[in-house]
C-alpha cells in the first residue's frame, strides 16, 4: 500500500510539474523523485510501528502425543471392524451411571471404503480390556492428557506419571482375593466430589474397568479410585475391587490427574 | 495440459458442510447457544471491558479495538487448536514432506498469533473454547479442504476487520497478521493445485458474515463434557 501511495503521489506529482510536456526526469523510476523519503520535496510519513510483533514460531515436538479422549455424544453400537455391517460387540452409553458424559478413550481410526471416518475406542463394558470401533460422527470434541496412572497390585501401589515422568506414588488398597481387582488397560471416566458417603473418602474417580465377579452390583459393579475411612487397612488386599487411597492421597492424586487418563492395572 | 481451478468445490468451509465432511449436527448436546459463540464472546467481552484492568497496550485502545481482537483471538483459537490437533494426532506424518512442512509451519504461526494476542488482550482475553473438529483433522484430504477454506477466511476477515481499529499501532500489527495469514491462503492454495490468488481483489467479510460461517461449520461447542459430579458413588468400594 505505502508503494502504491508512492506511485500514486509521484505520478499526481509528475503531472503537476509538466503536465503537457515530455516526460519530466522526475517521472523517471530512477530519480530521486521516486526516493522514500520524498517525492519532489514532499516529506512521506514514516511507518507506523505495530503495537505488537509474535514471538517466533515453533514446531511441536515430535514426540509431543498425548493421550485422546472423546465424549460420546450419541448411544451408538460399538463394532468389531471399522465398517457398519460388522458384528456389534457393545453399544456404548451416553452417560454413566454416575449421570457425567461418557467418554471414550481414543487409539486409532480408520476410513473405510465408502469414506466414512471409524475410531478405535476403549470401551467401559465387561468383558475388560475390550476394544471396538465407532463412527466418528457419534463423538464429539477430543480431550488430551498426559498423564498414564499405574497401578501396581502385587506392590500395592498406584504411580502416576505425566509425560513419561513420575510425579505421584502412593500405597493402595486393591481386591480381597474372593473380589480381585481386574487387570489391563483402562482410563479414569469421571471424578465425583462432595458426596456424603465415608466409605469412599473426600473424593472418587470412576474408572472404565469393572469387577468380573461382582456383576449385579448396583450401577454395574465398576471400579473406582477413591479415598477411605480406614486408612490403617491400608496398603492391603482390602476392597470389593476398588483402589483405595489415604485421604490426603487420593485429594493429591485429584490436583494430578485429569479425567481421561489411561489407566493400567498389572 | 488442464489449468488450476480458481474455484474448486469443497474449498470453502460453507461448502463443507454441504458435501458431507461435516456430520448431522450436534445440538441436541450443546443447545442452539454454540452457534452464536463467537459473536456472544465478543459482545460479552465488551461489557467487560470497562471493569477490566487490561494492560498498557490495550489500556488507550479504543473498546471497538479491544472488541475486535477478541473476535480475533477466537479466530486464531479456533486455527492453532485446529493444525496442533491435526498434528498430534499423526494425521500430517502420514502427508508429503512438503506438504508436512506447510501443515506444521502454519500451526507454529497460529499458536504465535495466539499467544501475542492473549497477552496484547491480557485479562480482557477469553478462554480457549471446546472444539469438535468433527474429523476433519483426522484425515489428510479433509483436513486440507478445511485448511484452505480457513485461510482463505482468516484473509477475508483481517481485510474487513483491520481497518476498523482506531488504534494506528495495532492497526498495524493487524495488517502484518493479515499479510502472513494472505501468504498461508495461498500456500496452502498452491499445494492443493488450485489458483494461489483467486482475483485481483480480495472481498473483505463483515464480522457477521464469518461469524455465521463459522458457526456453520459446528466446531466450536460452548459446552465442554461434565466430567464431574456430587453424586453418591456407587462403585465396589
Amino acid at each position: 500500500m505505502l508503494v502504491a501511495s508512492v506511485l500514486v503521489v509521484g505520478l499526481f506529482a509528475s503531472r503537476s510539474a509538466a503536465p503537457h510536456g515530455p516526460p519530466s526526469a522526475a517521472s523517471s523510476p530512477s530519480s530521486k523523485a521516486f526516493r522514500l523519503e520524498s517525492i519532489q520535496g514532499v516529506a512521506l510519513p514514516e511507518p507506523i510501528l505495530p503495537a505488537f510483533v509474535p514471538s517466533t514460531p515453533i514446531l511441536l515436538p515430535v514426540s509431543d502425543r498425548p493421550a485422546r479422549w472423546a465424549l460420546v455424544r450419541v448411544a451408538v453400537p460399538a463394532r468389531s471392524e471399522p465398517r457398519s455391517d460388522s458384528h456389534i460387540v457393545a453399544t456404548v452409553a451416553k452417560r454413566t451411571p454416575e449421570g457425567t458424559s461418557n467418554i471414550v478413550l481414543v487409539l486409532g481410526r480408520k476410513t473405510d471404503k465408502t469414506g466414512r471416518l471409524w475410531i478405535h475406542v476403549r470401551l467401559p463394558v465387561l468383558p475388560n480390556n475390550l476394544t471396538a470401533w465407532v463412527p466418528r460422527s457419534a463423538l464429539g470434541g477430543y480431550g488430551a492428557v498426559r498423564t498414564h496412572l499405574v497401578v501396581d497390585l502385587e506392590r500395592l501401589t498406584a504411580t502416576l506419571y505425566r509425560n513419561r515422568r513420575q510425579i505421584f506414588r502412593a500405597d493402595i488398597g486393591g481386591g480381597q482375593d474372593a473380589w480381585p481387582t481386574p487387570k489391563g488397560h483402562f482410563y479414569i471416566r469421571n471424578k465425583l466430589t462432595g458426596y456424603s458417603s465415608p466409605t469412599y473418602g473426600p473424593l472418587a474417580f470412576g474408572t472404565s474397568a469393572r469387577s468380573d465377579v461382582l456383576t449385579d452390583w448396583p450401577a454395574g459393579g465398576y471400579i473406582g479410585i477413591h479415598g477411605t475411612d480406614r486408612p490403617e487397612l491400608l496398603p492391603g488386599r482390602v476392597s470389593h475391587g476398588c483402589i483405595r487411597l489415604r485421604n490426603a492421597d487420593i485429594l493429591r492424586l485429584a490436583q494430578l490427574m485429569p479425567v481421561g487418563t489411561p489407566l493400567t492395572i498389572r | 495440459m488442464q489449468r488450476p481451478s480458481s474455484n474448486t468445490p469443497g474449498l470453502t468451509l460453507e461448502q463443507l458442510d454441504q458435501d458431507g465432511a461435516i456430520q448431522e449436527g450436534i445440538s441436541e448436546l450443546y443447545g442452539s447457544t454454540r452457534a452464536d459463540f463467537l459473536r456472544k464472546a465478543v459482545l460479552g467481552g465488551g461489557a467487560l471491558i470497562a471493569a477490566l484492568s487490561v494492560p498498557p497496550e490495550v489500556k488507550a485502545a479504543a473498546a471497538s479495538d479491544v472488541r475486535i481482537f477478541q473476535f480475533g483471538l477466537n479466530f486464531e483459537y479456533l486455527q492453532s487448536s485446529f493444525y496442533t490437533e491435526t498434528d498430534r494426532l499423526g494425521t500430517i506424518d502420514a502427508m508429503a514432506p512438503r506438504k508436512a512442512h506447510w501443515a506444521r509451519t502454519l500451526g507454529a504461526h497460529e499458536r504465535a498469533h495466539v499467544a501475542i494476542i492473549k497477552k496484547v488482550l491480557g485479562p480482557a482475553a477469553g478462554k480457549r473454547p471446546f472444539f469438535n473438529f468433527r474429523g476433519n483433522t483426522e484425515t489428510e484430504d479433509r483436513f486440507t479442504r478445511t485448511a484452505v477454506a480457513m485461510e482463505d477466511l482468516t484473509t477475508a476477515l483481517l481485510t474487513g476487520l483491520t481497518p476498523k481499529l482506531q488504534d494506528q499501532g495495532l492497526a498495524a500489527a493487524a495488517f502484518s497478521l493479515m499479510t502472513v495469514e494472505a501468504r498461508h491462503a495461498a500456500w496452502a492454495r498452491h499445494l492443493v493445485g488450485v489458483v494461489p490468488v483467486a482475483s485481483a481483489f480480495d472481498e473483505p467479510k463483515s464480522l457477521d458474515r464469518v461469524d455465521r460461517i463459522v458457526a456453520g461449520t459446528r466446531f466450536i461447542s460452548t459446552l465442554r463434557p461434565r466430567t464431574t459430579t456430587s453424586g453418591d458413588p456407587r462403585f465396589t468400594g
